[in-house]
């Protein structure tokens, strides 16, 4: 009978206790949409990042380091090659050759990373092919063909079939300088990195640096994330000699900015579980304080404190109970529509978005645990403030409650 | 006959620090089982002072309630909430019943509270409501019943609880004079059939008329207590 009290007091006032129903409904659909959305920001980045940046496993020179002008090389490169594409999981692998150096034209000139990449093989461990703009992705037969970013191109007015200059120093520290034919501009979600990339063939970059069979980069992709780990451990058993790391070692950023974004979104959830308890409480104060007679009727019938308490706390609960499945069905409809479909936040954001190397559409994604720890937080909301009406009601004296 | 309720040097002042006011002062009442009696007086006599102490809903300021043998005073907040629910049938005087609950369930509350088992429950709520005339109100919500109706449906909940006495602070106070006098009939017969003690204060000199003990406050002081 406590429960039939409390459902039939969530009822006395309609509009008012639909109105707390309602605004739980919304913070719920809003903490789970916004949840869904930065996960899915992140899935995309981590996607982004994995087929265009770092692949999942890289292998290096135990002395290697990208800034080097004449980093160490690792050898016998094509055997290699063959023994990874055996590791289980692996779907595809590439070598390339790095050098540092310096881009000429007749407009000007800028420091540029050049690595010498594999065609065939790059193209199925990175979406590099499919980011060519304007030209062809080394279908020429020409030596010396090379790959621009657009915003470099646009920089110096390069286009296809320009010839530029591009000076490194060889293993030798001889500094060599060599003319190279513009084949296509590319242009990838990440800027910053298309100013700075410039790619070339493997064998015309290991031929004006004097390596063989040798490449400072190996990358690895592989089916899904879940073989990272094993992965790795096979790969390092079979090459005792050389830097096996994966791509959260690569690019801990790319593991912070997911962790961040993490973070950020239940800062969302918590901001509006507090404005949902402010409502509640706000509301169960009122409830009580209008029925301070009743209440002291029934303390003084021998109602104990107890049930009382139960009895508040139960019609608080229902507020919320009747509220949250109706926001966590809307947002399980609307997540699950956008992750089929996508989110194309260009509409919000202009396309600023890849300024910072995110895709523009987005892929929103919620797993059921994650749905599970918003519900929970709610509840564990309603309970923490519905405590405080409820011990409200009990601080009443019976007397002066039924004088009231 | 036994004693139910005997008051020993009774008083509740209020405001003792500054300008006190001795609401009750030094009462030393015996109520006997299956007595009928009024508590009469002025306004600001301290007739509802007096039943709140005895009905456990207030401290005294000092001396005793004693109920049954037991000193109500001496029991812990808890103790004393099981004792009201078990011992003691209040009936306000307005507004006394749960508005969400019907007739029927605002009478069967109180069995729940005192884990009375659902046969016996539903047995007695019919019979109470039938005693009461409002056998063909019992699913009416309390918005939907008069006044008095309200009031005797607030009787049989008292009664429901198998209490060793019955409090009313003015009964009849919101009633017109037809409704009181059917509430009065009501209570004089369960005090004749079913020997229930009821106390009750009032203004109204029908009902004064119709009480077998008549005690009169005058500031908080017994000025007499006649039996008729
Ligand atoms: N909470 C309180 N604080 C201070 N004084 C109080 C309080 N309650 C009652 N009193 C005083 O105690 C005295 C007795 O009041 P009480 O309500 O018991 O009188 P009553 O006989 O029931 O009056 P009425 O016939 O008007 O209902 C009055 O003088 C009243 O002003
Ligand atoms: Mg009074």
């Amino acid at each position: 009978m406590i429960f039939t009290i409390a459902w039939r007091n969530v009822w006395r006032h309609r509009v008012r206790s639909l109105v707390i129903m309602t605004s739980v409904a919304l913070g719920v659909w809003a903490g789970l949409t916004l949840n869904s959305l930065y996960i899915g920001m992140g899935n995309e980045r981590l996607k982004i990042a994995i087929e265009n940046e770092v692949s999942h496993i890289q292998l290096h020179h135990p002395d290697y380091a990208r800034e080097f002008t004449q980093a160490p090389v690792m050898n016998n490169i094509q055997t290699a090659l063959n023994q990874i594409e055996t590791v289980e999981g692996v779907k595809a692998v590439c070598a390339r050759t790095m050098a540092m150096g310096m881009l000429a034209t007749a407009t000007g000139s800028a420091g540029v990373q050049i690595t010498g990449i594999q065609p065939p093989n790059e193209s199925r461990v990175t979406q590099l092919q499919t980011k060519i703009k304007e030209g062809t992705f080394f279908t020429a037969s020409k030596p010396n063909s090379l790959l621009i970013g657009a915003k470099l191109a646009k920089k110096f007015k390069i286009k296809p079939r320009s010839k530029v200059i591009l000076t490194f120093q060889d293993a030798s520290n001889e500094l060599i300088s060599a003319a190279f034919w513009v084949e296509g501009i590319y242009q990838t979600y990440n800027t910053a990195l298309d100013e700075v990339m410039v790619y070339v063939n493997q064998p015309d970059l290991n031929k004006l640096l004097n390596l063989t069979d040798q490449a400072h980069e190996i990358a690895v992709l592989l089916q899904s994330d879940d073989f990272t780990a094993s992965g790795k451990n096979k790969i390092a058993t079979l090459f005792p000699d050389v830097k096996v790391q994966t791509w959260k070692e690569i690019s801990p950023d790319t593991e912070l900015i997911i962790a961040t974004m993490t973070q950020a979104s239940m800062v969302f959830v918590i901001i509006i579980l507090l404005a949902i308890s402010f409502g509640i409480i706000n509301t169960m104060l009122m409830a009580i304080l209008e029925r301070t007679r009743e209440i002291g009727v029934l303390m003084s019938l021998g109602m104990n404190k107890l049930k009382l308490f139960t009895m508040i706390l139960t019609e608080t609960l229902l507020l919320v109970l009747v509220g949250c499945p109706v926001g966590v069905f809307i947002a399980w409809l609307l997540i699950t529509y956008l992750s089929e479909n996508g989110l194309d936040m260009s509409v919000f954001a202009g396309e600023s978005m890849g300024d910072f190397g995110f895709s523009n559409i987005i892929y929103p994604d919620l797993l059921p645990a994650q749905y599970v720890q918003i519900i929970m937080l709610v509840l564990i909301t309603a309970l923490i403030s519905s405590v405080f009406p409820a011990v409200r009601a009990l601080s009443l004296k019976p007397v002066e409650a039924i004088r009231a | 006959m036994s004693i139910v309720i005997e008051t020993q040097n009774l008083s509740k002042v209020y405001n003792p620090d500054t300008i006190p006011v001795y609401a009750v002062n030094q009462v030393n009442l015996k109520i006997q089982r299956g007595e009928f009696t009024a508590l009469v007086g002025p306004s600001g006599s301290g007739k509802t002072t007096l039943l709140n102490l005895i009905g456990g809903l207030d401290k005294p300021s000092s001396g005793k309630v004693i109920i049954n043998g037991t000193d109500i005073t001496q029991l812990r907040p808890n103790k004393l909430i099981d004792f009201r629910l078990h011992n003691i049938g209040f009936v306000f005087q307005s507004f006394n019943l749960i508005p969400v609950l019907t007739a029927r369930e605002n009478v069967e509350f109180i069995m729940l509270l005192q884990n009375v088992p659902a046969a016996e429950r539903n047995k007695r709520v019919e019979t109470l409501l039938q005693h009461v005339g409002l056998g063909d109100k019992m699913n009416a919500r309390p918005a939907q019943l008069s006044g008095g109706q309200q009031q005797r449906v607030a009787v049989a909940r008292a009664l429901a609880s198998k209490p060793q006495f019955i409090l009313a602070d003015e009964p009849t106070a919101n009633l017109d004079s037809a409704a009181a006098a059917n509430l009065l009939d009501i209570m004089a017969a369960l005090n004749r059939e079913e020997n229930m003690t009821f106390i009750f204060s009032t203004h109204d000199q029908r009902v004064i008329d119709r009480a077998l003990r008549v005690i009169t406050l005058v500031d908080g002081k017994v000025e007499s207590d006649i039996r008729r």
